[in-house]
């Protein structure tokens, strides 16, 4: 077990100390998408929030507890590394069998609410080939989504309309709402993902 | 004189295609982009792809996405979306044959480029009767 385990849940400063609050490996970076992918693990507690999905419904993201949840943060008009981050995501949930699919959820939160409105979102779900059932995909209000990134350690800055540097930020919540795993990269390799996923589906 | 204003590339073409589609299709449109070896499916090569399709089509391309490939509307502009249309012809036709059709595309272009509506002035809103 990595040593950050005995850590304890710590709130404050731990996005700091693994320096993901910063917007190294952004995406929209000339080439960010050749920055390797790295795996951290974390212990971080996440605040509960209330985002609108591709719906247009209320999600609130209490209502994953009991499943560990793969949270990405992404938007429709990226260039660069949000579709491989998406394209990853969809083939986590392809090889999760039904029974895991029914002890786990995926997101993908917005880092550009001014474009992604929920059908703008529910078309960028379908041109991925999304499975809705357990895919949801979510946007807000800035400032409630401000405190969302913040609290994921996600940087995030709009250079222009449709041109966002942010975080690349694929992290693994577990069943309680803490943050244990953390992909900071372009593209997450889809088996240690899947592995992750598992370990904290067995683990209490 | 009129007609050839607004044919060649500009800088507000190279900006938008450097910014949103360099990273995959590549500096000369070949899908050679710095991205494109992390991709699951290899970006076309503007040269093999872009003659066949029409103006309407690559511009509804561009607009809704297809795939990996992000939806550019609503974010950018049509006019945005147009110079990316143009770069897309540009770039597709360096270092290959041009058909003869395509000689007059910069005179569409052009053409296109003009805002009829404003000098015509039908886009106009039909004035209300008065009652």
């Amino acid at each position: 077990m990595n040593a950050l385990w005995g850590w304890g849940v710590c709130r404050i400063g731990l996005a700091f100390l693994l320096n993901f609050t910063g917007l190294a490996g952004a995406a929209s970076g000339p080439h960010s998408a050749l920055k390797a992918v790295e795996r951290r693990e974390v212990k971080l507690a996440i605040d509960d929030f209330t985002l609108t999905d591709q719906s247009g419904r209320n999600f609130q993201f209490k209502s994953l507890r009991g499943k560990v949840v793969v949270v990405a943060f992404a938007y429709t008009t990226c260039p660069d590394v949000c579709p491989l981050i998406t394209a990853a995501l969809r083939q986590v949930q392809t090889n999760l069998s039904n029974g895991e699919r029914q002890n786990s959820h995926l997101l993908t939160v917005t880092t550009d609410p001014e474009i992604d409105s929920p059908k703008v979102l529910a078309g960028y779900a379908n041109r991925h080939g999304a499975e809705l059932s357990g895919w949801s995909f979510l946007t807000g209000d800035e400032s409630t989504l401000k405190s969302v990134w913040k609290n994921f350690g996600v940087g995030v800055k709009r250079k222009a309309r449709g041109l966002v540097d942010h975080t690349p930020l694929t992290a693994i919540v577990d069943r309680h709402g803490v943050l244990r795993f953390a992909y900071i990269g372009p593209s997450p390799n889809v088996k240690l993902v899947l592995r992750d996923v598992r370990f904290l589906m067995s683990d209490s | 004189m009129i007609l050839s204003a607004g044919c060649g590339r500009n800088e507000r073409m190279d900006a938008v295609y450097a910014q949103r589609c360099l990273n995959c299709h590549g500096v000369g449109g070949r899908g050679d982009g710095p991205m494109a070896g992390s991709l699951p499916v290899a970006p076309p090569d503007f040269r093999d792809t872009v003659e066949r399709k029409g103006n309407p089509q690559i511009r509804r391309l561009i607009a809704d996405g297809k795939g990996l490939m992000p939806a550019f509307e609503p974010a950018l502009s049509p006019s945005e979306i147009n110079d990316m249309l143009q770069m897309v012809r540009f770039l597709s036709r360096e270092g290959r044959q041009i058909s003869w059709w395509e000689r007059f595309d910069t005179l569409v272009v052009a053409h296109c480029s003009i805002p009829w509506e404003a000098v015509l002035g039908y886009d106009e809103p039909a004035a209300e009767k008065k009652l």
